[in-house]
């Protein structure tokens, strides 16, 4: 690797950039000051751990330790989502577990596997931060889905009921509501495959590069890896939704209203 | 010989927030009978009518619809033995002849596709013009959503009609019109609700219900 390190005192003298936003926010009075000094001491506190954690993990490249690091990320977005969408964690932990397990599983596997051909599967310099960057679009997708379709049938009751009434099975009834959720949740993705290379470049491609291999490799990479976030997200929000339905609707087809945190 | 009931409600009890909306209701449909619930506001008809389509789950009593036992395991097959209209339908977005045909891509449904063939003919019935079903449904007039929704409702071939308020935005004729078709429709069994009993001349009873939510928790 030829990757210029940044040393301590430089990393330091980096925080000097947030001058800025804090100067706008204390300048405009805008209430998100503190909230703001604690995210920043958040995010470096999380990736010094994160930091010291790899270097372990990548030295050891142990099967069971890559695995149990990704069942630890998976276990974190699966509250993260319930949270972000207002939701019991205690309905939706299993169906959002199995979902972002079967949508970062599934395209890291292919991607390490098949197209790189990784000898050992589980290799952790791969697996973590490509399973990182699936898993991450998949609870973004997650969020929104998931969101969208329950609050969706939740606003539109007399709708749904009428759907009902007029001899849909649940399956049936919760069909449009489906479809506006995955549209919602793959939206971006899409847009962002479209833009992709034309508005900025992406991070792993920068990383890539960074770390000294050729454009049209770390380019190549990059095909790959929207692929596979956009493979994830489609597989994780069905998943995600399929799966929590039978716990989140009445034996009479209505939405059961205690899935939602009051 | 004994005929089945076509709707026979035994003590039933609603509550809502705590408070009892509906205190030992009892009611018997005869098949093809007409009979028009009335009484003023809160005091439970369209509950009843929810309660039928499994939507309101009573505290006690029983339901059965063509003698069976509404339960939570026989509310999808006896849901399409019924046909709802409410009192101001969301019948979705989209063009009206969309809406119309929408539940015929239900499974349940999809046998009867063959009777999407009589739209023209419900649509004159029922006082409306048949270029509406280009319209977007947004488009229309309360009183014309109203039929729309009986007309989609009729489609559907159900013996057991549920008509929340359907004619409360109608004008005389289309009132009228809409009578003089459920005074014809000898097989047709009609729950109707109304705050004016008025507005259901074909009807063969009239049950006033009794205002219960005011007396406190129970």
């Amino acid at each position: 690797m030829n990757i210029a390190d940044i040393n301590t005192l430089n990393l330091v003298a980096g925080y000097l950039l947030l001058i800025f936003p804090l100067g706008i926010i204390l300048w405009n009075r805008i209430q998100i000051f503190g909230q703001t000094l604690l995210a920043v001491a958040r995010m470096t506190l999380q990736l010094l751990f994160v930091g010291l954690y790899l270097r372990v993990v990548f030295e050891l490249n142990n099967f069971w330790l890559t695995g149990a690091w990704l069942v630890i990320m998976i276990g974190v977005a699966d509250v993260s989502i319930a949270r972000g969408c207002n939701l019991r964690i205690g309905r939706f932990a299993a169906p959002l577990f199995v979902s972002l397990l079967a949508g970062t599983a599934v395209p890291l596997l292919f991607f390490v596997g098949l197209i790189l051909k990784r000898p050992f599967l589980l290799d952790a310099r791969y697996i973590i931060p490509i399973g990182g960057m699936i898993l991450g679009n998949c609870l973004r997708a997650d969020i929104i889905g998931i969101k969208n379709f329950y609050e969706a049938i939740q606003k539109s009751q007399k709708a749904f009921q009428h759907t009902l009434a007029q001899g849909a099975r649940l399956q049936e009834a919760i069909r449009p509501f489906l479809r506006d959720a995955c549209q919602a949740a793959l939206a971006p993705t899409v847009a962002t495959m479209a833009t992709i290379g034309l508005v900025a470049l992406p991070g792993m491609m920068t990383g890539v590069i960074l770390g000294g291999a050729d454009p049209m490799t770390a380019i190549k990479y990059q095909i790959m890896i929207m692929i596979a976030i956009f493979s994830g997200t489609s597989i994780t929000v069905i998943l995600a939704i399929w799966l929590s339905i039978k716990s989140s609707f009445t034996a009479y087809g209505l939405l059961d209203h205690r899935i939602f945190k009051r | 010989m004994i005929q089945t009931p076509a709707i026979e409600i035994a003590n039933l009890m609603v509550k809502f927030d705590g408070k009892r909306l509906i205190k030992a209701f009892s009611m018997c449909l005869s098949p093809g009978e007409k009979v028009t619930l009335t009484g003023r506001s809160g005091s439970g008809k369209s509950t009843i009518l929810r309660c039928l389509l499994g939507f309101v789950v009573p505290e006690a009593g029983t339901i059965h619809i063509a003698g069976k036992l509404l339960t939570n395991e026989t509310v999808w097959e006896l849901r399409i033995r019924l046909a709802y209209v409410a009192q101001e339908p969301d019948l979705g977005t989209g063009r009206v002849q969309e809406i119309i045909e929408r539940p015929f891509t239900y499974r349940a449904n999809s046998r009867l596709r063959e009777n999407l063939a009589r739209i023209p003919e419900f649509f004159e019935r029922f006082l409306l013009p048949v270029h509406l079903l280009d319209k977007e449904i947004a488009t229309l007039s309360g009183g014309e959503k109203q039929r729309v929704g009986l007309i989609t409702a009729i489609l559907l071939d159900r013996r057991i009609l549920l008509l929340d308020e359907v004619s409360s935005a109608l004008d005389k004729t289309a009132k009228l019109a809409v009578a003089e078709f459920f005074r014809s429709r000898k097989d047709m069994t009609v729950l109707s609700v109304s705050h004016s009993p008025k507005n259901f001349s074909f009807s063969d009873r009239v049950i006033e219900l009794p205002y219960n939510y005011s007396k406190g928790k129970q």
